[in-house]
């Protein structure tokens, strides 16, 4: 199960998965190779986001906490934990592997 | 403008694209959408098309259906197919069959050509030369080996039927040749369309109204005898629905179905655009002669969702049929959606207006309608 908090493990989309943006309220993932689509609001965007680059969970979610100023921390830490274990397991995003 | 019928927030980008990658072809078929647009237009160049495919890609398209012409003569085909693939897109291909060999299909197993490949639709009009060739000049048995190697390499495919006066009686053969010969899971079958090539032959091959109710009857039968594998999203079987529906209706007592009554039969333009082989945009290959633009020049996205003949478009559904002639004295207008909007175009130069052959007024004889006089519209 992924860990978040003081979670050193890196993650990086998929590169052969689409992203479409609707509008600030979300938009539309779709893996071409699977035909699977997941659609996204807003924190689901921001957090894909950054994970368009190789990432770590903790400092995704320092990440959310800034754009995201109300929101609770434990909860920020519960749904990002939830969108990264979605995403991992239906090939959305992946772990790079360390050197 | 009529009253408001269908409030919905349009997507930011289409989410499909019809593509014809070429307007050559190694057929003349004699209703082509495609008429001197082929010849008349140029083909954008490799390095063309793949900078198309990434900015498609980048506007989040999700699929495209590579059309033509014949794609397969494309050389740089693959490399093509290539670029579609690279920028996280889905494909299908229409194709007449007729250049498919097993080099063809050794192609598509490299990279993620195959994975991304939704489907393949092979045209086939008849069960003989003697009637496929009659529309389909010359091609019936490269077009059915073409079909059997793809079928035999277990790729996903489909077959497309087009109906027309060519072959209208030939559908019971078709049928048994398609689905117990060949051992096709389905087909999906259209009509001639007063389009593209069928302007040369002045109503030479299109149907007409009493052709057109006995290929309804036929196709409803064949459809029950082989349990469902006939399938349509145009034409006669799709008259033969909504026949149904509307005696169903009656029969319940209903003046006005849900979504209809209006002119809501056209939702492509709420989700996909279509390129010619020129990069000209169009709403769809069958309205070819809307030009939106050029993608070499033109910026989709702002296409999309600014262009004032798509918006145009997008009002149509919320024409009530009861204001528009001659619909608003029709008993069945509010089972009705209006049909095609290209036929609308084709036929009265007007998309704002019924298409005459889905309506069913004149379909059971109720209206008298001149027998389809195809002109180039204004």
């Amino acid at each position: 199960m992924t860990q978040t908090s003081s979670d050193q493990t890196r993650y990086l989309c998929n590169p052969d998965v689409g992203l479409r943006e609707e509008d600030e309220e979300g938009g539309l993932l779709f893996n071409p190779d699977t035909n699977q689509v997941k659609i996204v609001n807003s924190t689901g965007l921001f957090i894909w986001k950054q994970f368009t680059k190789v990432n770590q969970p903790d400092l995704v979610a320092a990440a959310i906490l800034r754009n995201f100023e109300e929101a609770p921390a434990e909860v920020v830490q519960a749904d990002l934990k939830e969108f990264l274990d979605e995403m991992i397991h239906s090939g959305f995003i992946g772990k790079v592997q360390s050197n | 403008m009529s009253d408001q019928h269908q409030e919905g927030r349009l997507i930011s980008t289409p989410r499909k694209i019809d593509i014809a990658l070429t307007g050559k072809c190694n057929l003349s078929c004699a209703y082509c959408f495609y008429a001197d647009e082929m010849t008349s237009r140029t083909d954008l160049s490799t390095l063309q098309w793949l900078d198309v495919f990434e900015s498609l890609g980048k506007l989040g398209v999700m699929n495209v259906i590579l059309t033509g012409g014949e794609p397969f003569s494309r050389p740089d085909f693959f490399e093509l197919v290539d670029g579609v693939v690279a920028n996280r897109m889905r494909y299908s291909i229409l194709s007449n069959g007729t250049l498919i060999n097993g080099n063809t299909l050794a192609e598509f197993n490299q990279g993620k050509r195959r994975q991304r490949l939704d489907s393949i639709q092979i045209s086939i009009d008849g069960s003989s030369p003697d009637v496929h060739d009659h529309s389909r000049p010359d091609s019936y048995s490269r077009a059915l080996r073409g079909l059997k190697l793809l079928k035999d390499a277990g790729f996903p495919m489909t077959v497309r039927v087009t109906i027309n006066r060519f072959n209208y009686r030939d559908l019971e053969n078709i049928a048994h040749l398609l689905l117990e010969d060949i051992g096709l899971s389905g087909f999906s079958t259209n009509e001639a369309y007063p389009c593209g090539a069928t302007n040369r032959y002045e109503n030479e091959i299109m149907l007409n109204p009493i052709q057109r109710r006995d290929v309804m009857n036929t196709l409803t039968r064949l459809n029950s005898m082989f349990q469902g594998r006939i399938s349509a999203n145009a034409g006669p079987l799709v008259l033969s629905r909504e026949e149904s529906i509307i005696h169903e209706a009656q029969a319940n007592g209903a003046k006005v179905l849900p979504g209809r009554g209006h002119l809501t039969a056209c939702g492509g333009v709420f989700e996909k655009l279509a390129i010619l082989h020129d990069g000209t945009i169009v709403p769809c290959h069958v309205i070819s002669d809307l030009n939106l633009g050029n993608i070499l020049t033109d910026d989709i996205k702002e296409i999309w969702q600014s262009h004032p003949l798509l918006h145009a478009l997008r009002l149509r559904a919320n024409i009530s049929l009861g204001t528009i002639t001659p619909c608003s004295t029709c008993a069945y207008k509010g089972y009705c959606t209006g049909g095609c909007p290209g036929g609308a175009l084709f036929l009265n130069h007007d998309f704002n207006t019924r298409n005459p052959m889905d309506c069913y007024r004149i379909l059971t004889g109720e209206e008298t309608y001149p027998a389809f006089q195809v002109t180039s519209p204004s």
